[in-house]
This record gives C-alpha cells, sequence and structure tokens, in this order.
C-alpha cells in the first residue's frame, strides 16, 4: 500500500437496518479502498449487504459508525451540502434497473446531473459527445419505456459520467440483461476503464468481477480479499 | 433548473395534475361567481341610488316643506350640488284599465309628484323610459284606437245603450236601460272601441241606425282606413314620458309592472299582455288619495284621471312594481299641498294672505366626484341658510321645518336612507365571503391529496434524484413549484370559468326558469346511448367502463328527470325579482375580489403542496431506489 492516501477509503463500516422490530445488521466492520482508476469488483451473495456499501461509498446513505474518506476528505461527516456535491461531481451511480426517469427523453435524463449541479445551463454539448460515443445519437428524443435495456442501461452510464466524476458506482449493471447485451455493457465499461475510469462495481457473478483489476469479497459483513485464483 | 423541466413534464405527461388543476379551477371559479353576484347586487343597490334619488334627499313627510324653490335656489348655488328637484311622494290607490267590463282592479301605488325637467337632472329618469315608441306588438290596437276614438268618444247615452245591447256584451238584454247605462259609464275608451268596431263589422243595420251622419261618415273612412291599412301612427310617446304631458294635459307614468298586464319572458324580454292590448298608454287610469291636514287629519278624499303616457324600468323591482310619476302640480292637489289663498275667517272673500305649496321631498345630486357625506353636510347649511331666509322673507307666514324640532325632517344621503336595506345586503356579503374562505381549505386540501399521491407516485424518481446529487431543498423546490404552477394554471382557469358563468348568469338563470325542451330531449338521448354504451361493455370483461358507464347513466339520468321535472312544474326561479329587488341578475366580475381569489387559491395551493413536498424531501433515497 502506498505511503498516499487511497482515491476512497472505507474503515470499519457498520450499518443496521431495522426490519419491524428485528435489528438486522448488514455491515460489521467493513473496510475497502480504491487507488484512482482502479476497477474493484465485490462480489457476494445477495443479502450480503453490497448494494448497503456502495450507497455508503457514494454518500447515499450514512454509517452508523465508521469512516469514509475520498481524497482524504472524510465524506461521512460532509454537510449535506458537500455531500450532494460529491454525489453529482465525484461519483456516478448507475443502477440494475436503470433507474432513467420516464417523462424525460434520453437527452434530458444524461443531462440531469449537469442541470442539478451546474443550475440552467447543462452541458448539453457533453451530454450528446457521451450519447453518440455509446451509439444513441439517433435516439436523443426517445422516452425511456421506447428504449431497449441495453439501450436504458447506456444513457444510464452517460448519465453517471456526465459529470465526469473520476469513480463510477455500479450496481449490478448487467444483472438486468441478457448475456450478449450485458457484454456491450461490460465493453463500455472497460473502455471508459481504460480512459481513466476509477470503477467500484457490486455484482454476485464471478466471470464478471474476473474482469475488474482486483475483486473483494463481501461475506458476514466484512470485506475480505477474493481466495480465488483469478487476481489482478 | 430541473425543477422546472420535471415540472413542465409532470404537468404535461400525466392526468392527476390535470384532476388538481381542474380542483384548484372550480374553487376559484365558484367564489368568483358567488363573489361577484353579491357585489354586483350591492353596487345595483349603490347605484339604483344615484338612478333613482341622486345623492343627498331632504325629507319632511306629509306636511312638506314650504317655499321650497327658495331651498333649491339656495342647494343649486352650492359649488357641490349639480341639480336639486322638488318631489311630493304619497300613497294612493290606482284603478286599473283591466280587466274588461265594469269591475276594474285596485291598486295601491306609490305616488311620486315631480317637476320632470329638473327630477331628470337629479336622476337618470330619461334613461328609465319604456316606451320610444309604440311597440310593435301594441301598433294594431293603437290604430284602432285612432281611428275608431273620435266616434266612440261622441257617443251620447241613448247610442252607448244601442251599441252595448248589440255588441252581445255580457246579459244586457234582461238589464234596464239604466243598468245599461251604468255599465257604460264604467267602461274604459278602448273598451268602446272593441265594442264599436264589433257592432260595425257585425250589425251595420244597428249602426246605421244609431249614429248620427257625421259620426256613420267618420266611422265609414275609419273602416277604410283599417281595411287598407292607411293611417298614420307617429307618436311622441317618449316625449310625453319626458315631460309628463301630453297635448298640455297632464298624465302618469307608471313603473313597469304596476301593470299587473305585463311580465317578463325566458329571454329577459318585457311582454304585453293579451298580445299587446294591454299596453299601458292606450288607457287611463283613476287615481285617488286621501289628503291628510298639517294636524294629521284626513280630508275629503281626492282623485284625478289621468292617462298613462309611458311606462318607466328603474330596474328596482319594488319601485317598478308600485310607482306612479306624475306631474308636481297634480300630486300637490292630491294632497292639498298647492299653493292657496288664505281667507278671512269672517269674511271669505277677503284674502289674507297665500299658502305656499310644499314639497315633501327635494332629491340633490352632486357634482361628479362630491362624497355624498360631505355634499350632506353643505346642503345642511343650505337647509339652515335657507330656513333664516324664509322666516326673514315671511315672518307671518308658515315656517318651515327646522332641525331638532321638527324630528321628521331628515337630511340624507341616499345610503343613510336605505340603511335599513343596503346594511344587511353589506352583512350577508362579508358572511359569504367568510363562509366561502372555506373553499380555500378545500382546495388546499385537494392539492394535497393529490401531490400526497403523486409524490407517492414519483418515489423512485426522487430517490434517483437524490443520487445523482439532488439536495433536499432541490427536491420540495420541485413539488412547490409544481403547486404554484397547479395553483396559477388552476387559478386562471378557474377565472375563466367565474367570468363565462358570471357573465351568462342571466342566461343560465333564465334558462333553469323555462329549460328548453331541445335540452331535456337532448338529455335523454344522451342518457339512452350512455345505457346502451354501458350494456355493451358489460359484455366486455373490464371493469371500469361499466362502472363510469353506471355513473354517467346515473348522472345524465338524474339531471335528465330534474330537467322534465322543472319543465313540469314551471321551472326555477332563484332571482326572484320580487325578493332581490332587482329584475336583473348582476353580471359583472368584480375585478379586485377576482384577483384576491385567484392569489389566494395559489397560496392555498403552495399550502396544499408544501406538505407533500416536505414528505418528498425526507425520503430516505436509499429505499426510494430499492422501491421497485
Amino acid at each position: 500500500m502506498s505511503e498516499s492516501s487511497p482515491l476512497l477509503e472505507a474503515r470499519n463500516l457498520y450499518k443496521t437496518y431495522r426490519m419491524g422490530t428485528v435489528d438486522v445488521p448488514v455491515l460489521r466492520g467493513s473496510s475497502i479502498h480504491m487507488e484512482p482508476g482502479e476497477w474493484v469488483a465485490i462480489l457476494g451473495a445477495s443479502g450480503s449487504g453490497k448494494s448497503t456499501l456502495l450507497h455508503l461509498l457514494g454518500g447515499l446513505d450514512t454509517p452508523d459508525s465508521g469512516e469514509i474518506r475520498f481524497k482524504g476528505e472524510l465524506i461521512s461527516s460532509h454537510v449535506r451540502g458537500a455531500r450532494n456535491r460529491y454525489r453529482n461531481r465525484d461519483v456516478g451511480f448507475v443502477f440494475q434497473f436503470y433507474h432513467l426517469l420516464p417523462e424525460l427523453n434520453v437527452l434530458e435524463n444524461t443531462l440531469l446531473p449537469g442541470l442539478v449541479g451546474a443550475g440552467i445551463r447543462g452541458d448539453r454539448k457533453r451530454a450528446r459527445e457521451l450519447l453518440e460515443a455509446f451509439g444513441l445519437d439517433h435516439r436523443l428524443t426517445h422516452r425511456p419505456r421506447e428504449l431497449s435495456g441495453g439501450e436504458r442501461q447506456r444513457v444510464a452510464i452517460a448519465r453517471a459520467l456526465l459529470n465526469g466524476p473520476e469513480i463510477l458506482l455500479a450496481d449490478e449493471p448487467t444483472g438486468n440483461l441478457d448475456a450478449e447485451t450485458g457484454q456491450e455493457i461490460l465493453d463500455l465499461l472497460k473502455r471508459e476503464h481504460e480512459a481513466g475510469l476509477g470503477i467500484m462495481m457490486v455484482t454476485h457473478d464471478r466471470s464478471i468481477a474476473a474482469l475488474a483489476d482486483r475483486t473483494v469479497v463481501l461475506q458476514q459483513g466484512q470485506v475480505v480479499p477474493d481466495e480465488s485464483p483469478v487476481s489482478h | 433548473m430541473y425543477q422546472f423541466l420535471l415540472t413542465s413534464r409532470y404537468l404535461t405527461s400525466r392526468i392527476i395534475p390535470v384532476l388538481a388543476v381542474a380542483a384548484v379551477a372550480l374553487c376559484v371559479a365558484l367564489v368568483i361567481v358567488v363573489v361577484s353576484v353579491m357585489t354586483g347586487f350591492l353596487d345595483m343597490v349603490r347605484d339604483s341610488g344615484r338612478t333613482l334619488m341622486g345623492d343627498v334627499v331632504i325629507s319632511y313627510p306629509v306636511v312638506g316643506i314650504p317655499w321650497y324653490d327658495d331651498l333649491i335656489e339656495e342647494i343649486e348655488a352650492l359649488p357641490e350640488a349639480a341639480a336639486a328637484a322638488p318631489l311630493v311622494d304619497t300613497i294612493g290607490v290606482l284603478r286599473m284599465p283591466y280587466p274588461e267590463g265594469a269591475g276594474k282592479e285596485p291598486k295601491m301605488v306609490q305616488i311620486w309628484g315631480v317637476d320632470p325637467g329638473r327630477f331628470a337632472k337629479v336622476t337618470t329618469y330619461a334613461d328609465t323610459l319604456m316606451w320610444p315608441t309604440i311597440p310593435e306588438a301594441a301598433r294594431y290596437y293603437v290604430a284602432r284606437d285612432r281611428l275608431y276614438g273620435p266616434v266612440a268618444k261622441s257617443l251620447d247615452r241613448q247610442q252607448k245603450i244601442a251599441i252595448l245591447r248589440a255588441s252581445g256584451y255580457e246579459d244586457t238584454t234582461s238589464m234596464s236601460d239604466g243598468q245599461v247605462a251604468d255599465l257604460a259609464t264604467a267602461l274604459t275608451q278602448p273598451e268602446w272601441i272593441d265594442h264599436l268596431r264589433t257592432v260595425v263589422l257585425n250589425s251595420p243595420d244597428v249602426i246605421r241606425k244609431t249614429l248620427r251622419e257625421d259620426q256613420l261618415e267618420t266611422i265609414q273612412s275609419a273602416v277604410e282606413a283599417e281595411i287598407e291599412n292607411d293611417f298614420d301612427l307617429e307618436d311622441n310617446y317618449r316625449e310625453d314620458g319626458l315631460t309628463m304631458r301630453r297635448n298640455g294635459q297632464p298624465g302618469m307614468v307608471a313603473g313597469i309592472h304596476v301593470s299587473d298586464a305585463n311580465y317578463r319572458d325566458s329571454e329577459g324580454q318585457y311582454k304585453i299582455g293579451r298580445n299587446g292590448h294591454w299596453w299601458l298608454p292606450r288607457f287611463q287610469g283613476a287615481l285617488t288619495t286621501i289628503p291628510v291636514d298639517a294636524s294629521g287629519g284626513t280630508l275629503e278624499p281626492e282623485t284625478e284621471v289621468l292617462p298613462f303616457l309611458n311606462e318607466f324600468s328603474s330596474g328596482v323591482f319594488p319601485v317598478d312594481e308600485s310607482r306612479v310619476m306624475l306631474p308636481i302640480e297634480v300630486a300637490q292637489r292630491l294632497m292639498h299641498l298647492d299653493e292657496a289663498e288664505i281667507v278671512d275667517d269672517l269674511d271669505p272673500t277677503k284674502v289674507v294672505g297665500v299658502e305656499p305649496a310644499r314639497a315633501t321631498m327635494i332629491l340633490v345630486r352632486g357634482q361628479p366626484g362630491v362624497e355624498p357625506l360631505a355634499l350632506r353636510e353643505r346642503v345642511r347649511e343650505a337647509y339652515r341658510a335657507f330656513v333664516t331666509r324664509v322666516e326673514e322673507a315671511h315672518p307671518d307666514g308658515p315656517r318651515p321645518p327646522r332641525e331638532g324640532i321638527n324630528f321628521g325632517l331628515n337630511v340624507l344621503t341616499w345610503e343613510e336612507q336605505n340603511a335599513a336595506f343596503i346594511g344587511p345586503v353589506e352583512k350577508e356579503r362579508a358572511l359569504m365571503r367568510t363562509l366561502f374562505s372555506i373553499v380555500y381549505v378545500v382546495c388546499a386540501a385537494l392539492v394535497l391529496a393529490i401531490f400526497w399521491a403523486i409524490v407517492y407516485e414519483k418515489t423512485r424518481d426522487i430517490g434517483i434524484l437524490r443520487s445523482i446529487g439532488a439536495s433536499r431543498p432541490g427536491i420540495v423546490w420541485i413539488f412547490m413549484l409544481y403547486g404554484l404552477v397547479v395553483g396559477v394554471v388552476g387559478a386562471f382557469f378557474g377565472l375563466l370559468l367565474g367570468w363565462l358563468v358570471t357573465s351568462n348568469v342571466n342566461g343560465i338563470h333564465d334558462m333553469l326558469a323555462e329549460p328548453p325542451e331541445w335540452l331535456a330531449w337532448g338529455l335523454a338521448v344522451a342518457t339512452a346511448i350512455m345505457f346502451f354504451w354501458t350494456v355493451i361493455k358489460l359484455f366486455g370483461g373490464r371493469i371500469l367502463p361499466v362502472v363510469l358507464g353506471v355513473m354517467g347513466t346515473l348522472v345524465l339520468g338524474v339531471f335528465t328527470t330534474l330537467i322534465f321535472l322543472l319543465d313540469a312544474q314551471g321551472g326555477l326561479v332563484i332571482w326572484d325579482p320580487a325578493v332581490y329587488y332587482f329584475t336583473e341578475v348582476p353580471n359583472d366580475i368584480d375585478v379586485p375580489e377576482a384577483i384576491i381569489t385567484m392569489i389566494g387559491a395559489v397560496i392555498f395551493s403552495l399550502v396544499g403542496a408544501a406538505i407533500p413536498a416536505a414528505r418528498a424531501a425526507d425520503i430516505d433515497p436509499v429505499r426510494a431506489l430499492r422501491y421497485e
């Protein structure tokens, strides 16, 4: 481990969810880190808390205890405005179910983080370039319901990348797609990774995790290095 | 801002916001219609003051104010006063020309003796005259009156008896000549013309035997003129109404509803009974009053037979129903308020003085822009000056009533004079406004409920927006902006709807009073179509169309039944002129009130949106995203 602090680092995260009257501990002292431009895959069975970990890393949720640092800054204790900015600029989320806004067209969905962050202007040029690069230039004014699953996920990735984040947080990005379309998405991610994008990807599929520089496993609420022979 | 983008998309691609806009629009329209009608009513009450009485009224009933010309001179010298007019106000019994036959209906009327020229300067009397010329329906009757009138008037007693017997009118065969003659005197001139004409057309031999040579000639030319439709119907009914004189002789101008033969049809047009036959200016009426002396004792009744010159419509029902206007000198004569010589008690041929004519009211109109209250104060000063002046000029004559001594003397603005009437209307409007403020709460509750549903539906969107960095206030803003747009758009449509209803309120009211048959049958057909559509949908396998169909059929059916019921029982009159004083429902939008209502709707839409907006902002984004 280098002396300089990693790009993103989480230490000793605890998170418990309350289901009815029962407390369900999800994370029990998880720690994880990633370097700039690194692709980290988090493997885990469903219900192991992978998504929760990703939400905590993305500043969408706060841990019960433990700390998360981005470029050495503690984001878990950020004031609200700063955390919103962090989600808007420094990271980008991609979800299994795409999560596009049904009322907005492809271009508007892509532009949304720009509108949220920068206000009225929004970087239309950048949005168009991204969509063009993802092969969606003929779909700009279509509504999400008119697109295929793969197209939707490409729009979602374009949206996540609009503000030029250093980290893409991907939650089972191919989980809802057939193998071929899933591969297209993975190829796309690979290209972006090669261009310097750091990726933190949650998956339960070992073959997908194999694309990453490094794989960790989340079990019993803790992050452990992957013991399988496939490594970076 | 992304809030604008989302608001515009949420508004245009969903049915729910349309419901919210409709709810706000209905609330706004409701308040605008109710308050506009109430305010319009109040304004009409206030305006009618100027229309009918001027701004300030000096009154001393029954006894009247002597030397009133001096008082008017004193008032008209005021820079604040535009004009003043004397008036004698009393009540009497008017013998109406109807029904046909000897027994005529008497009617209690309020008599206003006015100086027509000065009265028209103080009030808008000239604009209220009903008949600028002979109405179409009455032309035929007026023509007959002109053609046969001279002969009918020249008949002597024997001729009248002969004609009445020949016309087959009532049972004259079993009557003595004396009885027939009595009957003859009770009939009006137009009735005589009818009888004469009947006999001329049906029993020419009776006519030849009865009438004199010159009368026969006139009748002959009248019949020819009638057949050839060759007669001259020039008239000065308007001029007669304005001067209250015809050929130099005084006459009466009655309110449009004094004659019970006049009525308003469902289009708001005045109709004259028996297709124009009962047009009042064809007739004359006998006016009877009971004069009262200065100490309140009654004198012998006085009667004047006067022609009806025209009719007036002030729009104020109690006035139009009971008031008869005539020249002031006639009213003074009827009430013994006219100028009289005072004779020596012992020697009635020796004149010792003059009792001046009196007026029971002086109407004053202010210059434009002068407040009635300010005018009232100046008029009071003028009255005091008048009293001093008269007491110096006529130390032995009758004294004018004085403030503080003659309590019957009042100098009041029109509003004060009618405070008992205006006050309750004002209170009623305040009450209505308060009650209808509840509508705002309803409006807020509707927006709240609808927005609650929208937030529920948009939970996932909220999670997505948060995941890309939207702040909580940002989320609040989406829904507040949404509420603002719903409020503004709703208020605008509400104004439009309110304006449409208010400006057509008389048409709607008349339609309720006499629902048109096409509406009833149209609704019946629509009900039938809806019913069959529902029956067909019954086999379609889906429940929603059936439920909608049943509801539609029921609603249409109920409306159809209501309209038919209304038709059967003669319609629904909500705005009864007997209750509301005016014959028309006010139909002007109350602009300031409409603006306040619209602003209120926007504010309460925002209030309604605030709670769902706050709830939306508090949604846990992680849960929202998991929500699938």
